[in-house]
């Protein structure tokens, strides 16, 4: 008893040692040599130890941020009772059980429902864990941990099967080919995006090549870069508007010998290596297992293709990436703006999603309706981040809010789905968790009758499908 | 600049955050590289990093490859994610030019 309890404290507590031991157990699955093991378990650790670390610089640079524009526009900065640093301490260990067992299911899903797209974005099965997580302990608390992984995980491979199969046909109509699907949780504004695109436009006659991007926006792509300058662009005026007293003190808990304006850009340069210190653990940590995924989904599921992040449709209309990231930030911060105004809330500019998935969004714009099309969908990119921030803040401003700020529109919905679902049966006891697992189950598994029906019955079964209503007459590469 | 002989070359996979299509291209390019015959040790990585880093070999989609600065003597430039074969015969072409594949 007393040795299980040492396991269970000292190494499934701790989620550095637990993503290294489940790293080394999927290398030595795929054969490895010892030094291989070795070494990718110990960059698994060390990837989530800097992750923590990024998090917390992060966590401090969005407070200063929230304490200047607040006090400049004259709202309180958004509270919360926990943080994600906080949170990851606490359930770090069952996020990285339900990317595991959720990724498992998640084959066992493909395989036996024949959805045909394995969901590879490794950031992405990173961070839908976390946001599932987070969002069943904001709802049911102090849950057990085997409810709590095994909900989340059964969740998670629910959302990562019939993400990129629900947007397959439009995918295939973008990149004209069926090589890979497309696993990001920008779909919902994707396919919203692609939906409403042909009453703005046309992809022949407005085609986003006749719209020259200026050269000099080039290096916005870089979103440390832009992050930086946005930020302290906004800081700086911030502190132009704000109370000089809030200023001094958040300048002085930084260095009381920095002058507050001085204070402001390098507040704004912290956060931008906030961001990029976490994501360099994330990918870190995801090198090492994104290879063990592959390898085992190839293995264990022929014929399968694919799913894969954003950036992969770039090369399809790069320009249509430029226009919609413009939109997509012109609109966040117009929002920015009439949400202070308004005196709802203070919104920080999530510059690698405003890249990224305002980006993604207006290449599915484009395809169905040229660069009118790529700045509608950038557009409602826009909006929904804005309101998805606000409300995602406050939804989760028991467990993990920052998640909020960092958030892509489907973690909204999921969000969304798992509180709804959570505050429904909130009357049921303990068993309320697995009765919302068990719904967004049934959701889920009519959701993929449904799109296998219609998917099934446009082409000859889903190897060959042509589908969606409007049949392509592009060629179809083999 | 030629790699001596007996040094596997280093080569670089380059998206904007560094840890979705890089990662991908980085495996495609450890499977293209490995049927040429090619000793190589692949990293992937973000266009910031990449500026501060040196390499035989970068690969990274149109989008990105201007961005790139002096990081390495041969850059690629790839549309399709997924094809391994069009990337083996960027990598057999650029490897032969430079002398470095016989």
């Amino acid at each position: 008893m007393d040795a299980l309890e040492f396991i269970a404290l000292n190494l499934f507590n701790e989620v550095s040692i637990l993503i290294g031991l489940i790293t080394a157990i999927g290398l030595i699955l795929q054969r490895k040599p010892v030094e291989d093991v070795v070494g990718g378990a110990i960059r698994a650790t060390v990837g989530i130890i800097i992750l923590f670390i990024g998090v917390e610089v992060f966590t401090g640079g969005l407070a200063s941020f929230q304490a200047i524009v607040a006090s400049a526009v004259g709202l309180d900065p958004p509270e919360s009772t926990n943080s994600l640093d906080g949170f990851l301490g606490e359930r770090g260990s069952d996020v990285a059980l339900v990317i595991t067992l959720g990724f498992v299911a998640h084959l066992l899903l493909v395989r036996l429902l024949r959805t045909r797209y394995v969901y590879l974005t490794g950031h992405l099965l990173f961070w839908m864990a976390l946001v599932i997580t987070a969002s069943l302990v904001q709802v049911f608390g102090d849950l057990e941990r085997w409810q709590l992984v095994l909900v989340g995980s059964v969740v998670a491979a629910c959302y990562w099967t019939v993400q990129p199969l629900f947007i397959a046909p439009m995918m295939r109509k973008v990149i004209k080919s069926d090589d890979w699907g497309y696993a990001h949780t920008s779909s919902s504004v994707a396919w919203l995006g692609g939906k409403l695109a042909p009453l703005v436009g046309d992809p022949a006659r407005h085609d986003v090549e006749q719209v020259r991007m200026p050269r000099r926006l080039s290096f916005f792509k870089d979103v440390t870069v832009s992050t930086a300058l946005v930020i302290g662009l906004i800081m700086v005026v911030g502190v132009a508007f704000a109370d000089s007293q809030v200023a001094e003190a958040q300048a002085d808990a930084y260095n009381p010998d920095v002058n507050p304006w001085v204070w402001a850009v390098i507040a704004a340069l912290r956060f931008a290596a906030g961001i990029a210190i976490l994501l360099y653990g994330v990918r870190m940590f995801l090198a090492e297992i994104v290879p063990a995924f592959t390898g085992i989904s190839e293995k264990a599921i022929p014929g399968s293709r694919p799913a894969l992040d954003a950036p992969t449709v770039f090369p399809v209309a790069p320009s249509a990436v430029m226009l919609g990231f413009v939109s997509t930030t012109a609109t966040f911060l117009i929002l920015m703006g009439v949400f202070a105004a308004a005196g709802w809330f203070v919104l920080v500019p999530p510059m690698i999603m405003l890249f990224f998935v305002g980006g993604g969004a207006a290449v599915f714009g484009n395809a169905f309706g040229g660069w009118r099309g790529a700045v509608l969908a950038g557009a409602i990119t826009g909006v929904t981040l804005a309101f998805g921030q606000w409300l995602g803040w406050n939804l989760l401003s028991d467990t993990a809010p920052e998640l909020a700020t960092l958030a892509d529109p489907d973690w909204y919905l999921m969000i969304l789905l798992l509180l709804g679902l959570g505050e429904l049966f909130s009357g049921l006891g303990d068993n309320a968790v697995l009765l919302t697992g068990a719904v967004v189950v049934a959701i889920f598994g009519v959701w993929v009758w449904l799109l296998k029906r219609l998917q099934g019955r446009a082409g000859d079964g889903m190897a060959e499908s042509e589908t969606d209503e409007s049949a392509s007459d592009a060629p179809r590469e083999r | 600049m030629s790699p001596a002989p007996n040094r596997p070359l280093t080569v670089l996979t380059v998206c904007g955050v560094g840890m979705g299509s890089s990662l991908i291209l980085k495996m495609n390019a450890e499977k293209a590289l490995k049927s040429l015959g090619v000793d190589a040790s692949v990293e992937h990585t973000d266009v910031s990093s990449a500026r501060g880093m040196k390499a035989d070999v970068a690969i990274a989609q149109g989008l990105h490859t201007d961005e790139l600065g002096s990081v390495a003597p041969v850059v690629l430039s790839i549309s399709n994610f997924m094809d391994v074969d069009g990337l083996r015969r960027q990598l057999d072409e650029a490897l032969r030019a430079q002398g470095w594949l016989e």
